[in-house]
């Protein structure tokens, strides 16, 4: 069936508006950061509170570099008497940056439907496709976390590399609505990739927050040693490292098995279209890097000595092989998803 | 293991010493490495070597070395996927592959290096996993510890102040342990729950499904065989090693263990985008089959397609390429006709699918004679160079170079039948102009005649059979489960103790302790407890000591108190 060009010319718009509202949403939330003082966190030392002005969530103050203590410090109670209160963005700059991520995250779902009608298929048969997704879902996860967890200090981070993404997606990988080679042609594409946008989705927002843990961490550690921190204006508007650490883990907890499962249903659908589940393409290599590594960061949390910093760094590192996957394989190397390329 | 640990950390921010925390069942008891100064004999040593391999430190190392190892292997050409892409390589690193080839480098998954990481970390795994499950079988029917005796050392205590008698507020607060089907064991002036022993039995699911899952990609390679063959439209073969184009059969099988099965191609279609940016583009490939289950069963059909392989006799056929197979006839110098049919040409470009192939006549007399070109589809004159517009044959032209003196076939050394060894032949003066269907090109020196008679078009079939991909799906789909339960469930231990106060009040005691919970979520299910514990009994006053005791109200406890 050939391409609705109309309609896919109304995807790109949406895209194009998207990216503009979540600029403006980033910068929204720089300017939370920068004018909504009286939620400074640091000055509740006794407390890493991630809501704004709710009830005091007491936990005790963790000690530079514990890790992820096995009890204490938590999330803020979910279901607090006013808990209905604190679980919206608090302030002008707050809401505003909140609502445009949210409209913005409309404008994207929408812009990825239109094209998946305009082609008559789901949205994912290319790298253009492919980012739009992945950005999508990340954002997504993004404002479930805001609302869920009061993370809306997760907004900038988050919101930067999507921008950035979406920047180069719409200019340099921008491939036109078309239809897909037949290896593509399976209801299998449905499941295998919506699998690995899901699960590439939460990972992004898990490496966002381990690089923020990364630097809240370290400067915690500098000021405890007495030196200066140049991080320290900017963190003391975010909880403390153990709740950063705690709420990464929490993604990977929920994109491992995801990942697992798209792995899994990738290596079924290999078997009905080239013969062999598992064949050491390079994208299935490197989908086996990525699940060892993510592996070995869930193992080294658990393991005494490995907690803390050395498990963020794993975590990244597990990203980066992800990354790589999805962007380095497609461009260096030559296999049978090349097809997947720009 | 994947959440729940080896070599467990007593959790230092608890401030607990090991002696309390084994009390409270956290700590493990065993030693993990040899006491200094102890002589140890050989079997000391082997034990030691043991529980360094099943150590989580041994585990993480051989983890990362795994995915180190499969670096090169997605990096530099292999030859178990692109042989022919390795001797590219070849050629063009002549320094550097045979030192490369001597490090296994070009079959990375098959090196002995690669099979010693992953059966070290399998081992490790065994080791691991086994005494594990034997403890799982054993504290599946044991009963939560003894209630350790000071609860406000636990990384979760609260204590509150009641009306009701000791016991009757033990009581109550078992049957709220009982409703949330907590493992319950009491003693004097204490209750002991436990919960969430499915995680650690995810936890194994996972792993000895791992096990499971290399047993069964180890028996599909033992007693299954893959194979590949090239079918013209027209022709049709047995599942015969002799018939089979390349024949990779797995440690246990021999010829005879091969589904006798016979396929026909009867024709083949390949669409493609005619117009826009995405010109060029395959849109669909559908080759109908007829085929036979064995010899002597009735014909049956079948549209095979991409995606959608034909299984016969539990053996997948799949189309995984295409080409065109120009066909010649080819009269040698004494007139006779040496060769009449269909020739395949390998696509070298698979957008416009220009094809090269050559043409062995070894029979022709008075020389032998060997022809090797393209194949166009779509033939266009581009500043004077031939190139194919479109990968469909819609204005087909076949270029040749021809050649005679000695094939060089029968020297002893196997030959590629796509490939010309020109070193025993000279080429023959002749232009080499494109011809269209029907023409000829007629050799020089009476050498003979070869006439394009025209074309047919050719599937590139893969033949596999598997038995272990069964037991693979199934392995992988456990694992999924034992994994999705390992994270979703957490083991805690909740303990309560109530003593009569001096003035004649009960103290009731609360310590909670998650086994596992590195994710957080424990305290929030802690302070509900202690505010249903709270409620079930009468209270008088609170004396809050819980880090995630968020909800304490004095006013409100007082209330109820009155209230009860």
């Amino acid at each position: 069936m050939p391409v609705n060009t109309g309609l896919a010319d109304v995807s790109n718009a949406l895209l194009f508006s998207t990216v503009i509202l979540y600029a403006i949403g980033m910068l929204c939330y720089a300017c939370d950061f920068a004018f909504a003082r009286q939620r400074v966190m640091a000055e509740m030392p006794a407390r890493v509170a991630v809501g704004a002005g709710g009830p005091p969530v007491t936990v005790p103050a963790a000690p530079p570099a514990a890790g992820p203590a096995t009890a204490g410090p938590s999330f803020p109670q979910e279901n607090t008497p006013d808990g209905a209160a604190q679980r919206w963005p608090v302030g002008f700059w707050q809401r505003t940056a909140f609502g445009l991520t949210c409209v913005g995250l409309l404008s994207q779902v929408f812009a990825i439907l239109t094209r998946g009608i305009a082609e008559h298929r789901v949205p994912w048969g290319n790298m253009y496709e492919f980012l739009a997704a992945i950005t999508c879902m990340a954002v997504l996860v993004l404002v479930v976390v805001s609302v869920r967890y009061q993370a809306y200090y997760m907004g900038l981070f988050v919101l930067l590399p999507v921008v950035l993404g979406l920047g180069i997606d719409l200019t340099v990988i921008y491939t036109p609505a078309g239809q897909l080679v037949p290896a593509l042609q399976s209801y299998w594409i449905a499941i295998h990739v919506t699998a690995m946008i899901v699960a590439a989705g939460l990972f992004i927002f898990g490496a966002v927050v381990t690089t923020i843990y990364l630097l809240a961490d370290r400067s915690e550690r500098r000021l405890a040693a007495g030196r200066p921190s140049w991080s320290a204006g900017i963190l003391q508007h975010l909880p403390g490292p153990v709740i950063l650490d705690r709420l990464s883990y929490r993604t990977v907890l929920f994109g491992f098995p995801v990942w697992t499962f798209g792995v899994m249903a990738g290596a079924i659908w290999a078997d009905h279209a080239w013969g062999r589940y598992w064949g050491w393409d390079p994208k299935e290599t490197w989908s086996f890097i990525t699940w060892v590594v993510y592996a070995g960061f869930l193992h080294a949390r658990a393991t005494g000595g490995w907690r803390g910093r050395r498990a963020a760094w794993i975590h990244l590192a597990g990203f980066g092989c992800l990354m790589f996957n999805l962007i380095g394989v497609n461009l260096l190397i030559t296999g049978l998803h090349s097809y997947a390329g720009m | 293991m994947t959440t729940a640990d080896r070599d467990r950390p007593p959790p230092a921010e608890s401030g607990l010493t090991e002696a309390e925390l084994a009390e409270a069942g956290l700590a493990e008891s065993s030693a993990r490495k040899p006491i200094a100064g102890v002589r140890l004999g050989f079997g000391g040593w082997l034990r030691w070597g043991w529980r360094q391999l099943t150590s989580m430190r041994t585990a993480l190392i051989l983890l990362f070395l795994l995915a180190l190892a499969s670096v090169p292997g997605s990096v530099l050409p292999q030859e178990g996927i692109d042989p022919a892409a390795v001797t590219q390589y070849y050629t063009a690193h002549p320094a550097l592959a045979p030192l490369l080839n001597r490090l296994s480098l070009f079959s990375v998954f098959a090196a002995p290096w690669f099979a010693a990481i992953y059966i070290l970390l399998f081992a490790s795994l065994a080791g691991c996993v086994l005494p594990r499950t034997f403890r799982l079988v054993g504290s599946a029917r044991q009963r939560p510890p003894r209630a350790p005796s000071n609860l406000a050392r636990l990384p979760f205590s609260a204590s509150y102040a009641t009306d009701l008698p000791p016991g009757e507020a033990l009581d109550a607060a078992s049957q709220v342990l009982r409703k949330r089907r907590f493992r319950l064991e009491s003693g004097d002036g204490w209750v002991s729950a436990e919960k969430g022993y499915l995680r650690e039995v995810g936890n194994l699911v996972f792993h000895i499904a791992l096990l499971a899952l290399l047993l069964s990609v180890g028996l599909g390679g033992i007693l299954g065989y893959k194979a590949n063959r090239l079918l013209i439209v027209g022709q049709g073969f047995a599942n015969t090693p002799t018939a089979l184009d390349v024949f990779r059969p797995g440690r246990l099988v021999g010829p005879s263990n091969l589904q006798p099965f016979e396929i026909n191609l009867n024709s083949f279609q390949a669409k493609y985008i005619t117009s826009g940016p995405e010109m060029d583009q395959p849109i669909g490939y559908t080759a109908p089959l007829s085929y036979r289950a064995e010899p002597g069963d009735p014909l049956r059909h079948y549209t095979l397609s991409v995606n959608h392989p034909l299984v016969v006799d539990s053996v997948s056929v799949y189309l995984i390429g295409h080409g065109y197979a120009p066909e010649f006839k080819i009269t040698d110098g004494t007139g006779k006709v040496r060769w009449q049919g269909p020739v395949p040409f390998i696509p070298v470009d698979p957008t416009t699918m220009i094809s090269e192939g050559v043409i062995k006549v070894p029979d022709a007399e008075p020389t032998q004679l060997g022809f090797a070109g393209v194949f166009l589809p779509t033939a266009v004159d581009v500043g004077g160079q031939l190139q194919s517009a479109f990968p469909a044959a819609l204005f087909p032209r076949v270029s040749l170079v021809a050649y005679a003196g000695n094939l060089g076939m029968n020297s002893g050394s196997p030959q590629s039948v796509y490939q010309l060894d020109t070193t025993g032949m000279h080429r023959l003066p002749i232009a080499a102009t494109p011809l269209a269907p029907g023409q000829s090109m007629r050799l020089p020196d009476g050498a003979g005649t070869l006439t394009f008679t025209g074309y047919q078009q050719w599937i590139s079939l893969a033949i596999t059979y598997d038995p272990g991909q069964l037991p693979a799906l199934i392995s992988g789909f456990a694992a999924l489960a034992g994994l999705i339960l390992s994270f979703m469930v957490r083991r805690r231990r909740v303990f309560v103790r109530a003593r009569t106060l001096a003035d004649g009040g009960t103290e009731v005691m609360l310590g909670g302790l998650a086994r596992s919970d590195a994710a957080g979520g424990f305290e929030n299910e802690f302070a509900d407890l202690t505010k249903v514990f709270r409620n079930s009994g009468t209270t008088k006053t609170a004396g809050p000591t819980a880090p995630g005791d968020a909800e304490h109200n004095p006013a409100l406890a007082g209330r109820e108190g009155s209230e009860g």
